[in-house]
């Protein structure tokens, strides 16, 4: 039988005897770029790579070809990835280096995590702590600051707590939020954005207020060195290192808000201060530089300068105790009763203070988040009770700095402001220093903010991040009038505070993580009646909080 | 008479979920569109006119859904579904909260395939095992295999345990080609005699539209128990590449101055694959007679002729549709 009777086209191509070999007698030439060391021969076959490790390569290449890259279908779960010495990294030149740490997502160790939460719970109040103290009285203030930094631990535990006694539920990309979608539904759901918007706004309420404080004061310094006009308008301590008290004869149990009408700039006053005025002109010049900035798409070009918080809040702490040390401490102590120029250590406005300070503590929106990727999960609750302590360490040496440093035999510790930096001349270098780069890391937080209330109200409503610029312009207008409006006629930042702070405390810190502990632990059926009545406790302390706001 | 020209179905069903359709996908080398993914449920009936092991068609069916929808289109929809199966795979979620009801579900097929296809061959295939703990998975699994065993009757089920994440589900699906090629010991022999004729090293005989190995010969021990997996896996991405240009795979010669392998079409439902390390294959041997290459070419097309043969003569079934076509 002849072989060639079926097919008279060869099976391969024409192939000349000679050329097919040349070709593999350059091996270099035709290597490919990943082998299998057991499949050199001739090799010592040193079982570099687990065979099950190999088989999974080979399946993760095949699967990878059936969706689309970035569909997670076909993705490999981490439980079947192989542990990272059977990862290697394969170099065209042949060598294979062997993949170093082992995760794909950055685990931060944990000295950098506590960082993070410090960075980020290190805000405004900072500047109120001093009037925060003076509110509570001395002693009395630093106990609450102790107290509520311990009492917002507590709770933020709780909130890192709750989405691991979830059952049945991959928890892992879960927010605070969603673990009250979970328990208590849509109602869950609302409240916890409606009282996170509250915070949110409120903090930008009190940027925009203090945004025009800065600018005004960086404005009136330039003027005043340019023209070379000293101002002495306003009284306070004489000498180089001196302290002013902007609104004297202060009511003491009012705010400073009531003599603002009485000590504004009339239509008298030079031209400068009638176009250059903290309440009256500057609030509507901020909206020129920042209602662009507020419609950006996207703030991940903001997120890169948040190392100018860090480096404000370490020049606040050089600026403190300079101050301090140049000026000596004044203290005296009368427990209960007050005098000219000192306040009793226990006032009756300590709930301004423990308002301020649900604020001030205030990080239980995003803890989760910020936890998870520390490398040694088991020591989360460690990690975050050491940034509580720094955090509490940081307003408590401020505030007990600039109290104590007041100088009070010419001045009444009364005078401190809600802002402390109000209590110093514009012509006080230093403090020009403060002010203009905390105007600049302001400007570059305040998207963010925005960013964030954007994000999570259209998101909730609308279910787009960025539904249509109308939308996100209209959401805009109202953030920054509001802004505008409270600087206009309300600038007190210790006030817009507590409020805020107090009304998502009240939410975010002390009801939803206690009731949530509650029912969960009420679902397991170990709801016991001491952590029943103390978490009870906890909430009846929110609603105090709150009530204490409006009525003291 | 239309039904024998009809044809004969592979059932591959099991609850919204389990995982068929990445099965199908990774088994058959088929892209899986967005879209196609998870919407709740396969919306429709999948016909992949797959020429699997001869004329059999791959169907698809989500089974007790959430959907009342699917729940009157499968029931009125029932017999045409269940008639002339040949093979029924049905999957398992291991990790279901539902037990009851799948089983539940699993029964009204194996009553409808009762009555509509009795003869059909029932596999069970308990899927994603890699979400059990390694020193659970074997407990797990003969559990489930009893509880199903013990429900399948009088009819008989084949269990498997498989996750595409491991090498079960590509032994899981070879097991079943295995099943169900005719005269597979045959096949296996002649395969025997004709690796040693040849003197190859290996002998693999892959299903042509999923490449997994029906049966394969070899000479000697090799070092990789995974080759056959990976083998699979290289060629359906080959294969994908070559549709992107709209042409097919037909053979392939793959050599070093090791070895040389030769993948070419076999039979009608089958590739075969031929792994030849003589060491007389060197680079400068130029012999006045064919080269090697070529050699072991027109024994492996002089085989495929013997081979057809065999798969046609014995063949029951589905080969008597070729011949009545």
């Amino acid at each position: 039988t002849s072989i060639m009777d079926e097919d008279s086209k060869p099976l391969l191509g024409s192939v000349q005897a000679g050329e097919y070999y040349t070709d593999s007698l350059d091996p270099k030439q035709r290597r490919p770029f990943h082998v299998e060391p057991r499949n050199i021969v001739g090799d010592d076959p040193q079982e570099r790579v687990s065979a099950e490790a190999a088989a999974l390569s080979s399946r993760v290449h095949y699967y990878g070809r059936l969706t689309a890259s970035s569909d997670p279908l076909l993705v490999p779960p981490d439980h079947v990835i192989p542990s990272p010495e059977d990862i290697y990294i394969y170099s065209p030149l042949g060598t294979a280096f062997k993949v170093r740490g082992g995760d794909s997502t950055a685990k931060n160790p944990s000295i950098v995590t506590i960082f993070a939460i410090w960075n980020t719970m290190m805000g405004t109040s900072i500047l109120s702590m001093p009037w925060g103290i003076k509110q509570a009285g001395f002693t009395l203030g630093i106990i609450i600051i102790v107290l509520m930094g311990l009492l917002t631990l507590y709770c933020c535990y709780r909130v890192l707590k709750s989405t691991k006694s979830i059952p049945y539920e991959d928890t892992s990309d879960w927010e605070f939020p969603d673990v009250c979608k979970y328990y208590f539904g849509g109602f869950g759901k609302w409240s916890s954005l409606v009282f996170s918007l509250v915070s949110l706004i409120g903090a930008m309420v009190v940027y925009w207020v203090l945004m025009s404080n800065f600018l005004f004061n960086t404005g009136k310094f330039i003027y005043n060195y340019v023209h070379n006009v000293s101002s002495s308008d306003a009284f306070g301590t004489n000498g180089t290192d001196r302290v002013i008290c902007p609104y004297p004869n202060l009511d003491p149990d009012g705010d400073s808000s009531t003599l603002q009408y009485y000590v504004s700039d009339n239509s008298t006053g030079p031209v400068f201060d009638r176009w250059w005025s903290k309440t009256h002109t500057i609030p509507f010049y901020l909206i020129i530089l920042l209602l662009p900035l507020l419609n950006f798409r996207s703030a991940s070009f903001f997120a890169r300068f948040t190392f100018l918080g860090t480096l404000s809040v370490v020049y606040l702490i050089f600026l403190v105790t300079y101050k301090a040390i140049r000026l000596g401490f004044h203290l005296d102590f009368h427990w209960f009763d007050s005098s000219t120029f000192f306040l009793p250590e226990f006032r009756s406005l300590f709930p301004q203070l423990s308002g301020v300070l649900t604020l001030a503590f205030f990080i239980h929106n995003c803890i989760i988040t910020l936890m998870k990727n520390n490398k040694h999960q088991e020591n989360n609750v460690r990690d975050l009770s050491l940034a509580y302590l720094l955090v509490g360490l940081t307003y408590l040496y401020v505030g007990v700095l600039i109290f104590a440093a007041f100088p009070s035999p010419p001045l009444s510790k009364d005078c401190i402001e809600p802002n402390f930096l109000d209590n110093f001349p514009s012509s006080d270098v230093l403090v020009f220093v403060a002010r203009t780069g905390l105007l600049f890391q302001m400007t570059t937080v305040y998207p963010l903010l925005g960013y964030l209330v954007r994000v999570q109200l259209m998101g909730q409503l609308f279910g787009d991040h960025y539904p249509g610029f109308l939308h996100v312009f209209i959401l805009n207008i109202v953030v920054v009038g509001t802004g505008v409006l409270m600087a206009r006629f309300y600038p007190n930042i210790g006030s817009i505070s507590r409020y805020s702070g107090a009304i998502c405390g009240l939410a975010l810190v002390f009801v939803l993580p206690s009731l949530i502990h509650m029912v969960s632990l009420k679902r397991r059926g170990e709801l016991r009646w001491p952590s029943a009545v103390f978490h009870s406790f906890l909430v009846l302390l929110g609603v105090a909080n709150l009530f204490g706001q409006f009525f003291m | 008479m239309s039904s024998t020209a009809m044809k004969k179905k592979v059932l591959l069903m099991g609850k919204s979920g389990s995982g068929k359709t990445s099965m199908r996908s990774i088994i058959f080398a088929n892209y899986i569109a967005r879209d196609t993914r998870r919407l709740g449920a396969t919306i429709d009936v999948e016909h992949s006119h797959v020429r699997f092991l001869g004329n059999l068609v791959l169907n698809l069916w989500d089974c007790g859904g959430q959907d009342t929808f699917m729940e009157n289109y499968f029931t009125s929809q029932r017999d045409n579904i269940f008639r002339n199966v040949e093979v029924l795979i049905y999957v398992f979620d291991v990790e279901s909260r539902e037990l009851e009801k799948d089983m539940h579900y699993y029964q009204s097929c194996l009553e409808a395939i009762l009555q509509n296809s009795p003869d059909a061959k029932i596999f069970c295939l308990v899927h994603k095992m890699d979400l059990v703990q390694e020193d659970q998975r074997d407990l797990i699994f003969k559990e489930r295999e009893e509880d199903l065993k013990r429900l399948s009757r009088p009819l008989a089920c084949t269990c498997f345990r498989t996750s595409i994440w491991d090498e079960t589900l590509y032994k899981a699906w070879s097991s079943i080609v295995y099943q169900l090629i005719p005269n597979v010991q045959q096949l296996e022999c002649n395969l025997r005699n004709f690796a040693q004729i040849i003197e190859a090293d290996e002998v693999l005989l892959f299903e042509r539209a999923t490449f997994l190995v029906i049966s394969h010969y070899q000479c000697k021990e090799q070092r990789d128990a995974h080759r056959f997996e990976k083998i699979s896996n290289i060629i359906k991405q080959f294969k994908l590449s070559c549709s992107k240009l709209a042409a097919s795979f037909q053979s392939m010669e793959v050599r070093n101055s090791n070895f040389a392998a030769f993948i070419d079409v076999f039979t009608s439902n089958t590739y075969v694959m031929v792994i030849m390390s003589d060491p007389s294959i060197r680079p400068h041997t130029v012999s006045h007679s064919l080269p090697a290459s070529a050699a072991t070419l027109i024994n492996i097309r002089n085989a495929r002729r013997h081979f057809e043969k065999l798969e046609r003569v014995d063949g029951p079934k589905h080969s008597l549709h070729m011949r009545m076509r």
